[in-house]
């Protein structure tokens, strides 16, 4: 159907190309995606200054199917929200996809996994955050005992100058290591 | 200025786990691995002989990697619930939090920097280094004050800012005021320079666009990946790849080869081809004979003579047929080595220690953020448990050494083995060897040549099953003898299941290289010199021709097989199992039908539009049978590994083909009545003749040839390429030592962290009464960016920390 409605100013899709790592019509797709998911609250104009200030709750946001089965939803969300509410703008959602999109740089993929892991936000993964890392990942299988060695031994490979527990640096020298990293962590849309 | 510490010497009775606070989040297991007794140990001073502590030898080592000693004089009634304490504690965090290496976005930007860095090395003009600490006020720093960027300048600094951890309002007041910073009037040089930047950006961004409208199937790779994840994803993208490098190959023989041809018969209005007394049956699709043989499928029936265009211009058909043969390997082999190089650089850096980190891939790595179906997710969630519970038995059990006997025995064991596999592989060529004996009697019966004017010959019994059963039977090997396989690797007693795949790999490849060069030897050898075929290369190709339909039959059938019929035995029949993809198997069958397409294509030039038709119905297929049919594999999978080890697989088929193909054209004598090349010596023989032919014109293009082909020439070539090698390797193995080096010297960093800090803490604690959070300046902007070398120990640090200590005495 013929729309006359554009949905964005060209400088604001050559800005939105030129921060992330999509091309126009990939961007043009991702909002369809958000606007389907609330359309009565989401305009078709967002020439103004909708895309900073349009809200879609956070209950909403996890209804999608890439995001629905995914143990660490609701971090994501945190991570890509501001002041960690959860509630995305559309920057914030386009953000969040070129993140994970496969044309991502490693460097930022392994700076919002970091962020992701860290459950309590301090800028480090310690024993806490590695502990609800393994609960999220085995639903609750492994007993304390267990868990407690397998965090042992994780810090013990990675912690590099011992202080129990990891730095953004030591992270990214692991994951610098990683093959599986850059396919593991990438959702299409 | 003085030290700071000069003066202090007692503070080895300090007690140590006050300070650290590792030791206060440690947890019970840790405590408890401090002795009992409140002994009392000394520092350890390495080097540092400023201070004054005691050089004693270290206590003994608590835990890897700490040289820290315990100071304690008496643990029990210090460790817990001191008010002082606490605001220790709070100090040494908010000291800690300050740290450069804590501070996230500056370490992200540091990684950021290191990947602008890399670029602008490569390709810095104008000597022009950028610094990209990307804040606000930093980028009229990076800009630099003189000259436009050009657009590849740009570019970079885009590509920076992509990087950048920001939020997205951020990075987009960045590009801001990237683009609307004041510019100079530019030379003339400079804006073409600029104007032909930007015009090549945006044809790349264009065919960016056009990729993304034209993706091939992106809607059915996804859900799949949904369902399975990224391991059976990797077969699909791997077919989708093979598809998308068979393009090139046939728009090349289609525009030079198939066209012209074509061309040539509408102008001589020659009536050669399409008159055979067969009329149009449906074997002729399994058999590529009757019908088929005398048009533009096979290479027999391509003219040899010089198509007369427009005018004066001729186009040599001789000529082109081999130089877009040529033109087609080429360009293949470029596409590979591209791919395989990429891939293996993507997945396998250097590791150093790869076999311990498992742990902490699998915790920080596992998850496929991928899956979409509940049901997958589920399945993931069992397999990471059972991953997690594997790793905790093996790293409980001791690992049992074996006696001598025992290894000798293991050893002997697969000697047999493998004897026995290498017999049943000879067993394997042998049959095809023969039957293609049989074959060649039985193929004047009822072969139908119409190629040439030399009369029609005439057949007798017309049974064209009969030429299938050469192919059958080959399809029947491949298909049985993996089992075998399968079935003498139990025996064997793999430990790791990873080198029982690469085995098994190896020995299904070892099988179909095999019977591939039985078949390609007689070809060459038996059937060339053979009366009673005419046209040895149409034999060849329709031979293939009817492998990569039977191949494509076979896998129909498999798939079926394996994987529909199973799903319905499931619950009626005892110890079936419900299926999984079996990966490894597919893809090897993939890389087999490529392995037969790039063999086939100079004798069948329109052979790669049928492999590329085969491979789309392949993938409906695949796709139909995974999604209704299997289930997800419990067992995890090496998806990056593996595929490297495919492309490696695939490079050397490739290898293969190419020798068999040159081969062909170098040492057999082509066939007197039929195709390009009838009545030459050699194929090859065109190219000396059109050298020959430019010598007539340009003089200096004989010397040229003359020199660049003499022994001596090639052998300097060849030394100078061995020694190129030779020093590469030399720097390889001067950086890995530099990497772990560089690793100790990250470790012995931390320590003097710990220790720098305990000092500190211990000034700072006796000459300031308050806290010392509140007074000291955030210090991360005062880090200058050029400075990166600062570690998180690091003197600039100290020393800012330590004057501002004192400045709030």
């Amino acid at each position: 159907m013929g729309n006359k409605i554009s949905t964005f100013t060209p400088e604001q899709l050559e800005a939105y190309e030129d921060c992330t790592f999509f091309t126009s019509k990939e961007i043009l797709h991702i909002f369809s995606r958000y606007q389907a998911l609330a359309p009565d609250k989401v305009p078709y104009d967002m020439t103004g200054k909708e895309a900073q200030t349009v809200r879609i709750a956070h209950d909403v946001i996890l209804t999608m199917p890439e995001l629905k089965e995914n143990p660490f939803k609701d971090q994501i969300c945190k991570v890509f929200s501001e002041e960690g509410s959860g509630h995305m703008t559309f920057e914030e959602f386009l953000d969040m996809f070129s993140v994970f999109s496969e044309a991502a740089s490693r460097d930022i993929k392994s700076v919002y996994a970091f962020k992701i892991y860290d459950w309590d936000g301090d800028g480090n993964l310690n024993r806490s955050d590695l502990e609800a890392t393994l609960l999220k990942l085995t639903q609750d299988g492994l007993t304390q005992d267990e868990k407690n060695f397998v965090v042992d031994k994780v810090l013990e490979e990675a912690d590099l100058d011992d202080d129990g527990m990891l730095s953004y640096v030591e992270f990214e020298h692991v994951i610098s290591r990683a093959p599986d990293f850059l396919n593991t962590f990438h959702v299409r849309i | 200025m003085s030290h700071p510490y000069q003066n202090t010497g007692d503070f080895d009775t300090i007690p140590m786990h006050q300070f650290n606070p590792a030791f206060q989040s440690a947890s019970l297991e840790r405590q408890s691995a401090l002795p009992p007794d409140g002994t009392h140990y000394e520092f350890a001073t390495y080097g540092y002989p400023e201070t004054r502590a005691h050089l004693e030898p270290p206590g003994p080592e608590l835990h890897r990697g700490g040289f820290r000693s315990l100071h304690r004089t008496q643990t029990t009634d210090n460790r817990y619930g001191d008010n002082r304490e606490t605001k220790d504690d709070i100090a040494m965090e908010n000291l800690l939090k300050r740290l450069p290496s804590r501070q996230l976005e500056s370490a992200a930007n540091n990684a950021a920097k290191t990947l602008h860095r890399r670029h602008s090395r490569n390709k810095s003009r104008h000597g022009a280094i950028y610094h990209s600490t990307l804040r606000d006020g930093d980028l009229e720093d990076m800009i630099g004050s003189s000259s436009l960027l050009d657009a590849d300048e740009e570019e970079r600094v885009e590509e920076a800012i992509r990087s950048t951890p920001a939020t997205m309002a951020t990075r987009r007041s960045m590009i801001q005021k990237l683009s609307s910073r004041k510019r100079k009037s530019p030379g003339f040089m400079k804006r073409m320079n600029y104007s032909i930047g930007m015009g090549w950006k945006h044809f790349k961004d264009n065919m960016a666009e056009l990729k993304y409208t034209m993706q091939l199937w992106h809607s059915h790779l996804k859900k799949i990946e949904g369902h399975f994840g990224t391991n059976v994803l990797s077969y699909f993208v791997f077919l989708k790849w093979l598809l998308l490098i068979n393009i090139p190959t046939l728009l090349l023989t289609l525009g030079f080869i198939v066209a012209p041809q074509i061309i040539y018969r509408w102008l001589q209005q020659d009536t050669l081809g399409y008159i055979s007394s067969e009329k149009f049956s449906g074997m002729e699709l399994l058999t590529g004979a009757g019908w088929f043989e005398p048009t533009e499928l096979y290479y027999g029936y391509y003219t040899n003579k010089t198509i007369q265009v427009i005018g004066s211009k001729s186009y040599k058909m001789q000529v082109a047929y081999l130089f877009t043969c040529g033109g087609y390997y080429l360009l293949t082999i470029i596409i590979l080595g591209q791919s395989i190089l990429s891939s293996y650089r993507k997945y396998y850096i250097e590791a150093g220690g790869f076999q311990s980190m498992q742990i902490v891939f699998k915790v920080l790595c596992s998850w496929d953020h991928g899956l979409t179906s509940a049901e997958a997710v589920k399945l993931k969630h069992k397999s990471v448990y059972l991953e997690f519970k594997e790793y905790l038995a093996g790293a409980n059990k001791d690992k049992m050494r074996k006696t001598m006997i025992d290894r000798c025995k293991l050893f002997w064991l697969r000697v047999f083995t493998n004897v026995v596999v290498l017999v049943l592989i000879g067993a394997s060529g042998y049959l095809v060897f023969y039957l293609s004996g049989t074959q060649l009697n039985r193929n004047t019966l009822f072969s139908n040549q119409t190629t040439s004017a030399a009369g029609v010959s005439t057949n007798e019994t017309k049974n064209p099953w009969l030429l299938l059963v050469l192919p059958l039977c080959i399809g029947l090997i491949h298909r049985i003898m993996p089992i075998m396989f399968d079935f003498i690797e139990g025996y064997e007693q793999y430990e790791i299941p990873k080198s029982e795949l690469y085995m098994h790999l190896s020995r299904s490849m070892v099988l179909r290289v095999t019977t591939l060069s039985v078949l390609v030897i007689y070809w060459y050898t038996e059937v060339s010199q053979s009366p009673d075929v005419p046209c040895w290369e149409t034999f060849m190709g329709q031979e293939l021709y009817r492998l990569v339909i039977v191949d494509f039959i076979f896998t129909l059938f498999s798939t079926l097989i394996s994987e529909l019929i199973r799903r319905l035995l499931v619950g009626r029949v005892k110890r079936v199992t419900h299926p999984t993809f079996a990966l490894a198997r597919n893809t090897l069958e993939l890389i087999y039908s490529q392995a037969l397409c790039w063999l086939g294509t100079f004798f069948a030039p329109l052979l790669s539009l049928i492999v590329i038709i085969k491979l789309i119905i392949i993938f409906y297929i695949k796709m139909i049978s995974v999604l209704q049919n299997c289930k997800p594999s419990e067992r995890p999978w090496r998806a990056t590994w593996s595929h490297t080890i495919f492309l490696g697989y695939l490079f050397l088929f490739y290898l293969l083909t190419t020798v068999a193909v040159a081969c062909g054209i170098i040492f057999i004598k082509p066939s007197i009545g039929c195709g390009p090349y009838q009545g030459k010596d050699v194929m090859y023989s065109v190219v000396p003749e059109l050298v020959d032919s430019w010598k007539e014109e340009y003089a200096w293009i004989s010397t040229v040839i003359y020199f660049v082909s003499s022994p001596g020439f090639i052998a300097a070539i060849l030394v100078a390429l061995g020694m190129g090698v030779y020093m590469i390797r030399t720097i390889m193995m001067g950086r890995q030592e530099a990497v772990q080096r560089l690793k100790q010297q990250l470790v012995l960093e931390g320590k003097d962290k710990t220790f720098l800090l305990n000092l500190l803490n211990q000034v700072t604690e006796r000459h300031t009464c308050t806290s010392v959070s509140t007074t000291v300046r955030p210090l991360t902007q005062q880090i200058s960016p050029q400075d990166d070398i600062v570690s998180p120990g690091g003197r600039v640090f100290v020393r800012s920390l330590a004057e501002s200590t004192l400045g709030g005495r």
